[in-house]
């Protein structure tokens, strides 16, 4: 035992010293503050402002497009405005002007799960063009600032209003509106393409798009009932130029701003009430979700239950990186040890017993502790960047000390590496270069891909015939098992599972343990798939 | 374990791996505080006898007791190993991993790193205590590696190969090592292919080919499996000795009985008994001229090619 100890503590202290693992340890905070500094950055100074040309020879739509940029525009102000209250907000201020209520995950509802939190909040305004149209009629942005005030921190940054995304510019010189737009479409594709510049206060700048609105639109428009104008005659309608394809937002801007105002048209032609119509159109029927299996009168499906729902997909990514970098850190380990020959002066020393439970132990403790630090860097960033996400992060941390995923976790990860670990032991203990070793390596990260491919197919039927085969497939259970925690499995699949696990990965640490004593002193090439089944027979009749 | 328990006993040891025969039936005593060498060409099975004496491997068939012990795994500690393939870990220094094995080998953290520097010290590592193995060149990283198999001080050290790929001064300073040790009357076996280190350091010898055991003994045994013989320098026909008891044959080395003025070189193989003064009396007596005349010894290279010299080329063939 002292000796395992001695190896394990050999084996984390040096690869501690290594500059694999300062840069693994600080590569992933690293990115992950990037990734929340980036999109920030980005809205501020990234984003550039694009010019574009319209001509409405119809005449009819221009300042209804415009006005509708503008609406877009108030609502980006709006989003960064509530943003920047929350950034800046004064947490107790905060409390105390909620009538000394804290927030309380419990009472948020869940959000729509199939978008992401970006969606959310534009289904939010949409749900509720209220809140826009109060923020206008009130003043906008100064208004907003003015009511702010009182809840922000003293050191609050100032407000910075965000750029204008599109910027409606003159139509260049010697472009004719008035003529046909393949006229028009042919004039301005230099521009289009980058060859010529416009001139936008003195400065060049290069055309993003341009919007062709032909004198006949209305008659163009596709109506339910009556044969597609436009595709009969082999007509665009509406034609949007731009030589970017990714960035479509102007592109639905115009799209949704134009529909409205033709069914606006279409309403008014079939004699109806604007204004009804909108009325009945804000009608809504309030849906809740609730769970049977909660208390009765909490059964409302809460922000918690939500991400009660969903942790466990985090843990078996968290598993999945965990088990994936510590297995390459054992198989380059071993390789080493087995590469400089050192091994032999250890089995003199050690029992390849004590050897393998030493590696084990000690390349566990540097993984544990490279992703504790990833798990602490990603708490850390959450606390210093945002004020209501420390909150969120501190009740999501209640929620999970409170639910068993963590000691669920604890289980998995320990089985888990350990039956990987035997297998990359023995491809270590096998092969004498780490270029060997990635032959076989190759088959196992295709095996472990399974698991990252099922991991958000479980949660949406936790314990259908997918989930259910999985989790009895040892290699797979550990990561079945954690992705399907939140949904209660029935006990003897867990207590089944978890006991097959058990006993596979003590029948593969003991085969490794003896492939390992026999294969650790090996020179040449990988034996052949023949000669080590010849080994393992021989391990499971005793000899060797 | 008694004082006098035999440092290693191996008894009809056999080893195959599939089909190869790698040790055919060795058996061999090594007392306490000898020196021991293991002699023969590459492939005879020595470091798989060696393996199998601290149980890295274990034997097909036979039996191996060290200081006493059924397994080396339990008097581990008191047995110290160099390896044939030599190895550190790169990213080490010199001292830590001298430190570490023999913490290894239960000396305390405290004990082992003052153990390492005080070794290092004295075979002249001193200033490279500090430096990473991977920056030592080969010769500074094969001692620390010997130093690290003897710092636990070990009754019993089995060094494989110790002096190969090494410059004559640095073989000479580890060399310098196997003495130190049997003056503090500890047990070491070494292999070597080199004849001429055995004969300098060895009390016995164990000469093996093919995975047999083909001589055990001293090296005077050895040498005496050689017939004696006699060099003489002289200008006069010495054919005539053949008639003699004690010379069985006579051999010309240099120059041609013919030519009358060139001194020529002749070797007489004698027999065992003889005594080289008789026939020097009789060179005298026949009136023989000599230059010289000397009892040539055999040296042990003699003995080993003469004893497994087919074998090692066969061997080698293979």
């Amino acid at each position: 035992m002292r000796n395992a100890l001695l190896v394990a503590w050999r084996d984390f202290s040096e690869s501690a010293r290594t500059k694999g693992f300062w840069i693994g340890l600080l590569l992933f905070p690293a990115i992950i503050f990037a990734f929340v500094q980036a999109p920030k950055y980005l809205e501020k100074k990234g984003t550039p402002q694009r010019y574009f040309v319209l001509i409405d020879q119809s005449g009819q739509f221009e300042e209804i497009i415009e006005d509708g940029l503008e609406r877009a525009h108030q609502r980006r102000v709006l989003k960064s405005l509530v943003d920047y209250g929350r950034e800046n907000a004064s947490l107790e201020k905060a409390g105390r002007a909620n009538g000394g209520k804290k927030l309380d995950l419990e009472d948020i509802p869940a959000p729509d799960v199939s978008g992401g939190a970006e969606q959310f909040l534009e289904e939010f305004a949409e749900a509720n063009p209220d809140a826009l149209e109060k923020f206008l009629e009130r003043g906008g942005r100064d208004m907003m600032l003015e009511r702010m005030k009182p809840y922000l921190r003293a050191d609050a940054d100032a407000y910075e209003e965000p750029k204008r995304r599109y910027v409606r510019v003159a139509v260049p010189q010697g472009v004719d509106s008035d003529a046909g737009t393949s006229v028009i479409s042919e004039t301005l594709k230099p521009f289009l393409r980058g060859g010529r510049k416009i001139r936008v206060e003195g400065e060049d700048q290069k055309l993003y798009a341009a919007v062709l609105i032909p004198a006949d639109i209305e008659g163009l428009v596709s109506r339910p009932g009556q044969p597609p104008v436009a595709l009969m005659s082999g007509r665009h309608g509406v034609e949007y130029w731009s030589s970017n394809l990714a960035d479509l937002d102007l592109h639905n801007d115009i799209r949704n701003v134009m529909n409205r105002e033709i069914r606006r048209k279409a309403y008014l032609a079939a004699g109806m009430d604007i204004e009804a119509v909108r009325q009945v159109e804000r009608t809504r029927v309030p849906i809740a979700t609730l769970n049977p299996k909660k208390a009765k009168g909490k059964e409302k499906v809460s922000m918690a239950d939500f991400l009660r729902q969903w942790a466990p997909s985090g843990f078996v990514y968290l598993l999945w990186i965990s088990i994936f970098t510590i297995s390459q850190m054992l198989l380059s380990n071993t390789i080493e040890e087995k590469s400089n020959r050192i091994i032999e002066v250890l089995l003199s020393s050690v029992t390849p017993g004590e050897l393998m439970m030493g590696k084990l132990a000690g390349i566990a403790a540097i993984g544990l502790a490279m992703i504790g630090v990833w798990v602490g860097s990603l708490l850390a960033i959450l606390a210093w960047q945002a004020g209501p996400e420390v909150a969120f992060a501190q009740h999501a941390f209640e929620v999970l000390k409170n639910s068993h995923l963590l000691p669920a976790f604890f289980v998995y990860f320990v089985l888990g590496y350990l039956l990987y670990s035997g297998v990359i032991l023995t491809i270590g203990s096998l092969c004498n270069t780490l270029k060997d070793a990635q032959n076989y390596m190759g088959v196992v990260t295709v095996i472990m891909m399974v698991p990252m491919m099922t991991m958000f197919f479980i949660p949406k039927d936790p314990n259908g015939t997918l989930a259910t085969a999985l989790s009895w497939i040892p290699i797979y259970t550990p990561f079945a098992m954690m992705n399907r925690m939140a949904a209660d499995p029935p006990l003897f699949e867990v207590v089944g599972t978890t006991v097959l696990l058990i006993l596979t990965t003590v029948a593969v640490l003991w085969l490794s343990g003896k492939i390992f004593r026999i294969g650790i002193l090996r020179t040449g090439q990988p034996p052949k798939v023949l000669e080590l089944f010849r080994w393992i027979l021989d391990a499971v009749r005793g000899r060797s | 374990m008694t004082a006098s328990a035999p440092a290693l006993e191996i008894e009809n040891v056999d080893k195959r791996y599939g089909d190869f025969h790698a040790v055919r039936d060795v058996s061999l005593t090594v007392p306490a505080g000898a020196i021991y060498g293991l002699l023969g060409p590459n492939g005879a099975g020595k470091t798989t006898l060696i393996r199998m004496a601290l149980e890295i491997i274990r034997p097909t068939s036979g039996r191996i007791s060290v200081l006493g012990e059924s397994s080396a795994l339990k008097v581990r500690n008191r047995i110290g190993y160099l390896p044939e393939e030599k190895g550190l870990y790169k990213k080490m220094k010199a001292w830590s991993v001298i430190a570490y094995f023999a913490t290894l080998k239960g000396l305390g953290r405290k004990a082992a790193k003052e153990r390492a520097f005080e070794l290092l010290e004295r075979y002249g590592l001193k200033d490279f205590a500090n430096a990473k193995t991977d920056a030592l060149s080969k010769g500074m990283g094969q001692k620390v590696q010997m130093l690290a198999s003897i710092a636990h001080d070990p009754e019993f050290v089995i060094l494989d190969e110790p002096f190969s790929g090494l410059d004559p001064v640095n073989q000479e300073v580890m060399e310098e090592i196997v003495p130190d040790m049997a003056n503090r009357k500890r047990t070491v076996i070494f292999s070597t292919h080199v004849m001429q280190h055995a004969e300098r350091i060895c009390d016995r010898i164990l000469l093996m080919a093919q995975g047999r055991k083909v001589f055990d003994g001293t090296i005077a045994e050895a040498k005496r499996t050689l017939p004696r013989r006699v060099r003489i320098e002289t200008r006069d026909s010495v054919r005539q000795l053949e008639e003699l008891d004690d010379v069985e044959e006579v051999e010309a080395l240099v120059g041609d009985e013919a030519e009358e003025d060139a001194p020529s070189r002749w070797e007489l193989r004698i027999a065992e008994k003889a005594d080289p003064q008789t026939i020097l009396q009789e060179c005298f007596e026949r009136g023989i001229r000599l230059r010289s005349f000397e009892l040539a010894d055999p040296s042990l290279h003699e003995v080993f090619v003469r004893l497994v010299g087919s074998e090692a080329k066969e061997a080698s063939f293979r």
